[in-house]
């Protein structure tokens, strides 16, 4: 019982962090560093609870994959056609996002920060043997797999990977080395967007301000310990998901926390993100042109 | 898609010599007043017109920053230009992008930076083409490059990541990438800038292969000897303006460079003085430094360089000078073996005790290590003596930015820095006038040994001149000069001594008297003499 | 190369030309950011009118809540000076090449020790506050030196470590306040520090206290490192360049730690200053609302400012301003506190791309020159970015 509500708590924890990790893999494999991942969980989120209430579960997806496709668009165009700093551009995108959705939060809803997402509005869970699943866990493993074999196995991957590691290369073969950025970009804003409803009207079930709590930058560090392989992406996320399911799920336990204080468990997800970037990080290569614009002459 | 097929004749290298016959004199590519002004107003190129036939190997001659490698980026799609035409076969195209220039059969083969360093060949050769990473389409592909490289003779092993390959087969996976996109127009820039003389040979075979079978060649260069070897006609440029386009046939050395360079200003290096006194200031013994990869980039090397020397250290690119010079000015540490300046150890020495010791460093890659772009002047005035007292004031250790600044009018006066004020940030100057505040700065340490690596690269005629002269003046005032540099010339006009580099080895070290540019030219390439010890 | 006529003189008179030089960047500076500000301010107004706000009213009363009295003008101060530590924090590590996105938990540990040295230890009045800000600094310097030490040695990246930092420092200050450092007199917040070390208002009934000179102080003091020492000129270098630092004989390693170690101070008595330096509470909140998002919007004030010391108090006074005006705004016109945080966030994605403003500025020089004289044909070197 305990093993299996874990086992669910990692699973359900790994899909933010995976899928978002899985679209800034696919981005910074081209080029695009995106560190206002947290803003565009935070936004597309928001975005996610207004499009449930008004259309139903579905239309909340749609809308956070449209909420976090055009903030990646912001994002790329500064950063590709712009040669804008990409780390700036990701920083005005968190603090943007935190500021749209403290107040949309009370445009809307009439409240300061906090509005819970009504049972009927969620995405429907799947029965399995270890109790209510979302069915988004499948989708995460899908969409990592879709990226995999996007990268290595498609022509657009070919010049993704160009892209990112020699962009006067590509452009010199005829790649159109700003348009395959840009699409990485709102590639990886829209699974983020679509990692951002899931918190929003599945997961969590609430929206507040600080509703992804850092996880966009766990999501940033799954990156990292994937060494931009998706799959890894997943392995990471459960692992990152683990302690960060352990936490939502001790802190809601009165034996647990009567023994350790509900603070330290919360404290948990990020001590061990920390420890595992630490160990892992290593000899990871990074494509050589990530996070540099590009401009010809 | 418009444009002639690759040539489909024999095995290349039959007929060796003499550029081919005439070819028929009819224009096939025209280029009408070409203009380029880049948006910070630099104006490259001014009204250049530039035609040749099918079949036709073009040279276009010209100093650095003559406008060659701008007026073929703009004929391959990569620049725009700012006002003329472009004609094939009488029709005017436009060019946007490489696509476009691609679709009209024009491939440039660039000098520097167009394979993915991780791909192979195959997938570099693919790249763009939109060829499935998988399946039979791969294998149809795969096969078709198995035919060019027999129709062509340019062989490269195709699963090997390019950055695993040697220069001389990079550039042959480039030109097939190029041939495999059926160009009719080829361009190279600088191809032989990186190889060795043998490899040198076996291209310019290919490409008199390709002219007969119809595909117009333009090759860039600076170099007189491949102009005169290769191409029917040529074309110079200078300061963005075509001097003047020749025969081949007809036209000599001595022509071409007044034409390149204009008559008074052929370079010169300075009078050699006698130096009396042989005294070694650097002793190099032994020694073994690893590359990035971890494995021996410079192996065993011994030899010393003496006080009133240039020692030079001649060998193609890439053949762990670079690595030797890191380790002799503290920047990489010595795997195994010794070096002395003035008798103290240097390997693993931090480089501002070395400074302190005597070391002047102009370094190879003057934009990564020797100055700092977006600071001014005065403040790269003192990069790396910034915490001598002379630039201090008593009070806690700050800067007297006042002693700075007349140190770095000081430099700026005697190496003849040209630049607006002292303030102006450092990436506004040339390159010429970066490299002379870079040399000025170290030479004004008086040292007693000055390490160069390739001082003059890049640089216009008459800045190289000037670098040239003031090492000359170092090594007449008695002081030890250690030139790393890839051009041959310049090494056999400044040196006293040369060791030639192959593969992290000195393979033999020359006296002056017995400079053999031949002889050396094997060396570079790994034919001949085994390590030596100078 | 052609010498050009002039060219002898220019370094005998470069003294003028470099006075024009310097007036004329920083001139361009304060363009752009003016521009990016005046953007955000219109978006702000957009935004305002399609909910149905009355913007002007708004503005009047950010305007008036900002500058309308003495207690207002107080009130911004009060606002600005935590942002001008925070800013530092990292607006320091960027000018040396490093993102320090943990000036949130630097400044929250530096709270605590605040609080800890402020309440519990007995000192003469005046050692006490600089003890009190001598520890917070410390606790600072230890919460930002982790992460540069994992970026030295395991190559961590420091905006990954510094978050998780921030959560970790978020967590153990809701910990510490709730059940170790609390008051039993108010379940609220935690003790409050003793009254020699509370800075007294300026202003009679105003939040503003000497704690202001010590933000600008320190601003000034890292202004001078970084212009006029040769430390600060390696930092400087090795933002702009990492490898002509080790050319240049110096340490990566110790430049990362030196850089890190002052900005995590300068955080760390950011947090002091909300503890010893707020009426009346001098205390932290059991909630940590007194330090709301300091941390973060450091960022924002620090890339507005420019990372300059100097930028970076300009800056600080123009967010406290909009902090402190953002309370009449909501009394005016009733528009969330938040706006102006869409506001901050419109002007640093505005700022992000100064290409777009260097094109507008040369599109409009170009103009000119057309009409004046031809363009020069001199050729600089087109820069390799970073």
């Amino acid at each position: 019982m305990l093993f299996s509500s874990l086992l669910l708590g990692a699973l359900h924890a790994m899909v933010p962090l995976t899928m978002t990790a899985t679209g800034e893999i696919l981005s910074e494999r081209a080029g695009v560093v995106n560190i206002g991942l947290e803003g565009i969980l935070l936004l597309s989120a928001f975005g996610a609870v207004v499009g449930a209430e008004a259309g139903g579960p579905l239309a909340g997806l749609v809308v956070g994959l449209g909420v976090g496709a055009i903030l990646g668009l912001i994002h790329g165009v500064i950063a590709v056609y712009f040669r804008g700093d990409q780390i700036i551009s990701g920083v005005g995108i968190n603090i943007l996002a935190l500021g749209l959705v403290a107040i949309g939060i009370v445009w809307q809803w009439g409240v300061a920060g906090f509005h819970q997402v009504d049972r009927a509005l969620r995405i429907p869970h799947l029965v399995t043997p270890l109790g209510s699943m979302s069915p988004m866990v499948i989708v995460t493993v899908l969409l990592a797999a879709l990226t995999y074999y996007l990268i290595h196995h498609t022509n657009l991957g070919l010049q993704i990977q160009a892209v990112g590691e020699n962009p006067a290369a590509a452009d010199a073969a005829g790649v159109r080395v700003e348009r395959v950025r840009l699409f990485g970009a709102v590639y990886a804003g829209a699974l983020a967007g679509l990692a951002g409803a899931y918190l929003s009207i599945d997961w969590l079930a609430t929206i507040t301000r600080n509703l992804p709590a850092g996880r966009g930058f766990i999501a940033l560090a799954t990156v990292v310990f994937s060494r931009l392989n998706p799959f890894l992406a997943v392995v990471g996320g459960l692992i990152f998901g683990f302690f960060d399911g352990l936490g939502l799920l001790a802190s809601t336990s009165r034996e647990i926390t009567q023994v350790v204080p509900y603070q330290f468990i919360q404290m948990l997800p990020y001590v061990v993100t920390l420890l595992v970037v630490t160990g892992v990080i290593g000899r990871a290569r990074f494509p050589a042109a990530s996070g540099q614009p590009y401009r010809r002459e | 898609m418009p444009g002639s097929s690759v040539p489909r004749t024999g095995a290349p290298g039959q007929r060796p010599g003499p550029p081919a016959g005439p070819v028929q004199s009819d224009t096939w590519l025209e280029m009408r007043g070409i203009t380029k002004v880049y948006p910070d107003g630099t104006r490259a190129l001014d009204k250049v017109d530039l035609a040749a036939a099918k079949g036709e190997i073009h040279g276009l001659l010209g100093e650095n920053g003559a406008g060659k490698s701008t007026l073929m980026k703009i004929l391959s799609g990569i620049l725009p230009m700012t006002s003329g035409r472009i004609l094939i076969g009488g029709r005017e195209i436009a060019l946007r992008n490489t696509n476009d220039a691609l679709a009209h059969g024009i491939g440039m083969v660039h000098q520097h930076y167009s394979l993915v360093p991780t791909f192979t060949a195959l997938d570099n050769i693919l790249l763009g083409r939109g060829a499935p990473l998988s399946g039979p389409a791969r294998s149809a592909a795969r096969a078709r490059i198995k035919r060019l490289m027999d129709d062509t003779g340019l062989y490269v092993p195709l699963d090997v990541p390019i950055e695993q390959l040697p220069i001389g087969t990079r550039q042959r996976a480039e030109i097939l990438k190029t041939l495999d996109r059926n160009v009719s127009l080829l361009i190279l820039d600088e191809p032989t800038a990186v190889l060795t003389p043998q490899e040198t040979e076996q291209l310019f075979q290919v490409l008199r292969t390709l002219s007969r079978g119809g595909t117009t060649i333009i090759l860039i260069t600076h170099k007189l000897p491949e102009v005169l070897a290769l191409t029917h006609r040529v074309t110079v440029l200078r300061h963005g303006r075509v001097v003047g386009t020749r025969p081949t046939a007809g036209a000599t050395a001595q022509d071409l460079a007044r034409m390149m360079v204009g008559a008074e200003r052929l370079p010169a290096v300075k009078e050699r003085r006698p130096q009396a006194i042989v005294e070694p200031v650097l002793r190099v013994a032994e020694l073994t430094v690893l590359g990035d990869g971890g494995t021996p980039a410079v192996r065993n090397v011994t030899f010393e360089v003496s006080r009133g020397e240039i020692f030079a250290i001649a060998g193609v690119t890439g053949n762990g000078q670079t690595e030797l010079i890191e380790a002799l000015t503290g920047l990489r540490p010595a795997a195994s073996g010794y070096a002395y300046l003035l008798g103290q150890p240097i390997t693993g020495v931090n480089p501002r005790k070395l400074y302190e010791m005597g070391l002047a460093h102009i370094p190879e890659d003057r934009h990564r290590l020797g100055m700092v772009a977006q600071l001014s002047i005065m403040e790269n005035s003192i990069l790396g003596v910034h915490f001598q007292p002379r630039f201090r004031r008593a009070m806690p250790g700050t800067l007297h930015w006042g002693r700075v600044r007349k140190y770095a009018r000081d430099v700026v006066r005697r190496f003849n820095v040209i630049t607006p004020s002292l303030r102006t940030p450092m990436r506004s100057l040339s390159g010429g006038n970066q490299q002379k505040l870079v040399v000025g700065r170290e030479l004004s340490k008086s040292p007693a040994l000055v390490v160069a690596g390739q001082p003059t690269r890049g640089l216009d005629v008459a800045a190289a001149a000037t670098i040239r002269d003031l090492l000359m003046d170092m090594r007449n005032e008695g002081r030890a000069v250690l030139l790393v540099s890839a051009d041959l010339d310049e090494v056999l006009a400044l040196a006293d001594r040369i060791a030639v580099m192959y593969e992290g080895e000195i393979r033999a070290v020359l006296e002056r008297g017995q400079f053999d540019r031949e002889r050396i030219g094997l060396l570079m390439g790994g034919v001949g003499d085994g390590p030596a010890a100078g | 190369m052609d010498p050009r006529p002039g060219d002898d003189q220019a370094a005998e008179s470069s003294g003028a030309a470099d006075r024009r030089r310097v007036v004329r960047d920083a001139a361009g500076t304060a363009g752009q950011v003016l521009l990016a500000a005046a953007l955000g301010l219109i978006i702000g107004a957009v935004l305002m009118e399609i909910a149905g706000y009355d913007w002007t009213r708004a503005y009047q009363g950010l305007w008036l809540g900002a500058f309308g009295d003495p207690w207002s003008v107080a009130d911004t101060l009060a606002s600005a000076t935590p942002l001008i530590l925070t800013g530092l924090a990292f607006g320091l590590c960027f000018r040396a090449g490093y993102f320090n996105i943990g000036g949130q938990g630097q400044m929250t540990v530096g709270a605590l020790a605040a609080v800890v040295v402020g309440a519990y230890i007995p000192v003469p009045t005046p050692v006490a506050v600089f003890l009190v800000l001598l520890a917070a600094g410390a606790a600072g310097a230890v919460w930002s030196l982790t992460p540069a030490f994992l970026k030295a040695t395991r190559g961590v990246h420091e905006v990954i470590s510094t978050i998780m930092f921030n959560w970790i420092a978020f967590y153990l200050a809701l910990y510490l306040a709730f059940y170790s450092l609390n008051d039993p007199q108010s379940a609220e917040r935690t003790v409050r520090v003793l009254p020699g070390v509370r800075l007294a208002p300026l202003l009679a009934g105003a939040d503003a206290t000497a704690a202001i000179f010590i933000a600008a102080g320190i601003a000034l003091a890292l202004y001078w490192l970084l212009w006029h020492t040769p430390w600060g000129y390696e930092m400087r270098v090795a933002g702009l360049n990492p490898s002509a630092l080790r050319y240049a004989g110096a340490s990566p390693v110790w430049t990362i730690n030196w850089t890190f170690m002052l900005a995590g101070m300068a955080a760390g008595i950011a947090g002091a200053t909300q503890i010893i330096g707020r009426p009346p509470t001098y205390a932290l909140y059991g909630d940590l609302s007194n330090l709301g998002d300091l941390g973060f919007d450091g960022i924002a004030v620090a890339l507005i400012g420019r990372n300059h010391p100097i930028g970076i108090i300009a800056s600080a006074v123009f967010f406290g301003a909009l902090g402190s005006g953002a309370r009449m705004m909501q009394i005016m016109a009733g528009v969330p506190l938040d706006m102006v945080r869409i506001v901050h966030g419109v002007i640093i994605i505005a700022l992000a791309a100064p290409e777009v403003w260097s094109i507008i500025a040369k599109s409009l020089v170009r103009r000119r020159a057309a009409r004046t004289e031809p363009v020069s044909a001199q050729a600089p070197n087109s820069p390799a970015r970073r």
